[in-house]
Parts: structure tokens; C-alpha cells; sequence
């Protein structure tokens, strides 16, 4: 399964638990999704200036009843620790983030390194649950984890490899 | 202008807007002079946050008309913001800048640049044109009649320049109402002026 196929099968994933608002920062394993997405009519796409807007944006419109999702890189991630706690954890706002799991195997990039140390420990502090989709056959999970996120009235993550997003190479 | 007058104006040309407050003083404020407990999100210390929230929500319910208030201390920490609502371009949001020159929220501590920060040009710059400045409250009540009298093509922004709270300002009671309860309470009221489900089942 090539990288585009991917991206339209998690954007379809999206749409079938009712997202209709996309908030994204970019990461380059996120493109293809990006891309599929920002064509894609059964949703609105705001890409925005900075990781935090997106946790602003996807909360206010939970609470006018519009399903959403904030897609950012796993550095953007770490930037968003206080709004996350302060916006969703504090008003217990639901909020689906798919993120990609930089700095873990497969990753060639040096810069990623800190997130490959201190990312799931970081999320693990906040008590922020997460699943791991690593192969097409668990593309499945992410609508299951966004309807987790409105059982559990917090955030959870979908954190993508680059396996899946790029290939394994 | 005194930052509690600058809120009664605002209050006398509230009608049916949902209203989304910053953190510290205009939160602060609002509850003074209105006790509003249904139809205002006190987006408490949300750093930066209230009107990509109010964005979201305005998107989400068009019929619905929201004010966001942000103080110029949370707008300096995230001034692109405004390329983001630009970019949205929504007609039911008017983002309020409260411009006290100071950060408020933590006992009027200085503001950086803050004598010559010109937010007007600042959003004129990033491509915004329904920009309001109002230094009184005659300015007020124009601003707020033109916002109110037409059909706006395009989202709104209006800065407000009021003198920072005062000593006695500052004790002025935070809104009492508890996270969960607030978003319940305020979560209803967008129920049911609009029909939507947000919690998955009505009362």
C-alpha cells in the first residue's frame, strides 16, 4: 500500500466517526495526509500558526458540536502541554490528536532525538492515553480512539510511525 | 477609559452574542457587570487561547453570534492568531482586544513594547478589515452599532484601550463557577439555541 492510499484510508477513518474540522501544524511524514486531506470536501482544514491553536480551535468546536482532530509532529506536541492540560484536562474537553512518532526506530533524523527520549514519557506524565498505529491493519483504531476521547471527556493520541506514513525503509 | 466602564458599554450592546472571556481581568470584568452563567465560556489563563477557541465554536455553530475578549498580554504571546482567523474569515466572530498596555492578569507586570504596539496595524497588516479602535465610549457605541447595523462580510476586530485595573480592581472576584459545571452550564445554552447534541444525550 503506497503513502497516498494511507493518507485517504486515515482520512476516511476521520469521516466515518462524523471529524468535519482538521486543525494542522505540518510534519514532513504528515504531508501526504495533509495533502488528502486539505482536498478532501467532507472536511475543513485550518492550518494553523502554531500547535497550540489547534488544541484552542478543536475545543471550541466540541463545544458547538463539531467533530474535530489536531494533526501536528511530535515536537509541535511538546509545545502543547499546558494548553492540553489547562483547556481539555481542566474543562474535560474531549480532543483527538494524531500525531507521528518522531525519534523512535526507522526515524534518520538527529534533530528528533529528544523526542525519541522524553515523547511517551512526556505523555505518559500527563497521564495522556495513546495508541501506536504502526500498520495499515490498525488504521482501524483511530476512529475507535476518537470515540474513546468523547467516552473518556479528555484528550488521547494516535501516534503514527514513520513505517506507516513512509514505508519501511 | 476605565476598564469596568469599557465593559458596562460592552455589556449595554450585548443582545444575543455568546461571549468567550481571556484569562485574569476581562474574565474578571464580565462577571462584574453581567453575572453571566449560561451564555459566557470563562476560558480561564487559556494563554493566548480565547478566540482560536471562539473560532472553533463560531465555525462549528454559524447561526450563533460569538464575542471573544483577549487581553493585549495574551495576544502578544500568540499574535498569529490573527493570520488563522483571517484565514477563516468567520462573520459571526468579533474578537475584542482589551488593550491595558499591561499584563493584568499578574498585577499589571510591563508588557513588552508595549507604548508603541499599534494592534489595529498589526491586523490591518495581516489582511483583516473590519478594524475598530476605540479609546472611549462614544467609540464603543459606534463600533458596536456598525457591527450590529449590517451584514458583515467578514470577521471583526475591535481594540479596546482601557487604563489597567487597579489595586482594588485586581480583588475583584473571579468568576465562582467550576470547570466542568461552566462547561456544562454554557455547553446547554449552545443546545439549545441551536439544536446541536455536544454531550451525546439531552436533558
Amino acid at each position: 500500500m503506497d503513502e497516498p492510499d494511507i493518507a485517504r484510508r486515515i482520512a476516511d477513518q476521520l469521516a466515518a466517526c462524523d471529524v468535519k474540522l482538521v486543525a494542522s501544524l505540518p510534519d514532513n511524514w504528515l504531508m501526504d495526509l495533509i495533502r488528502a486531506i486539505d482536498g478532501d470536501d467532507r472536511f475543513r482544514h485550518v492550518p494553523v500558526n502554531r500547535e497550540e491553536s489547534a488544541i484552542g480551535l478543536c475545543a471550541g468546536a466540541y463545544m458547538g458540536a463539531l467533530g474535530s482532530a489536531a494533526l501536528m509532529g511530535a515536537s509541535g506536541f511538546m509545545t502543547v502541554i499546558y494548553a492540553v492540560t489547562k483547556i481539555n484536562y481542566t474543562y474535560e474537553i474531549p480532543l483527538l490528536l494524531l500525531l507521528t512518532l518522531r525519534g523512535a526506530v526507522g526515524d534518520h533524523h538527529k534533530h528528533h532525538i529528544s523526542n525519541g527520549l522524553y515523547l511517551l514519557s512526556v505523555m505518559d506524565a500527563i497521564k495522556l492515553p495513546y495508541q501506536i498505529v504502526e500498520r495499515a491493519d490498525d488504521i482501524g483504531a483511530i476512529s475507535r480512539c476518537y470515540r474513546h476521547t468523547r467516552t473518556f471527556s479528555r484528550p488521547m493520541a494516535v501516534l503514527l510511525t514513520r513505517d506507516l506514513l513512509r514505508g519501511a525503509h | 477609559m476605565q476598564y469596568l466602564e469599557a465593559f458596562r458599554a460592552l455589556a449595554r450592546h450585548r443582545t444575543h452574542q455568546i461571549v468567550v472571556t481571556s484569562a485574569g481581568n476581562s474574565g474578571q470584568a464580565w462577571w462584574a457587570v453581567t453575572r453571566d452563567t449560561e451564555a459566557t465560556f470563562y476560558l480561564d489563563a487559556s494563554m493566548s487561547l480565547s478566540t482560536m477557541f471562539a473560532s472553533g465554536l463560531a465555525l462549528a455553530q454559524p447561526g450563533l453570534s460569538v464575542w471573544a475578549f483577549m487581553g493585549d498580554g495574551a495576544f502578544c504571546m500568540n499574535p498569529g492568531m490573527l493570520m488563522v482567523e483571517r484565514q477563516m474569515n468567520l462573520p459571526n466572530l468579533t474578537h475584542i482586544l482589551v488593550s491595558n498596555r499591561a499584563y493584568g492578569a499578574t498585577s499589571n507586570a510591563a508588557l513588552p513594547n508595549s507604548p508603541q504596539n499599534d494592534y489595529c496595524a498589526i491586523a490591518r497588516a495581516m489582511g483583516l478589515e473590519r478594524v475598530f479602535a476605540c479609546n472611549d465610549i462614544a467609540e464603543i457605541d459606534r463600533a458596536f452599532g456598525a457591527l450590529a447595523s449590517t451584514n458583515a462580510a467578514g470577521h471583526s476586530f475591535v481594540v479596546i484601550e482601557v487604563e489597567p485595573f487597579s489595586a482594588a480592581e485586581q480583588k475583584l472576584e473571579q468568576p465562582p463557577i467550576e470547570a466542568t459545571e461552566l462547561k456544562f452550564r454554557f455547553g446547554r445554552t449552545v443546545e439549545r439555541r441551536t439544536g446541536c447534541d455536544i454531550f451525546g444525550y439531552r436533558l
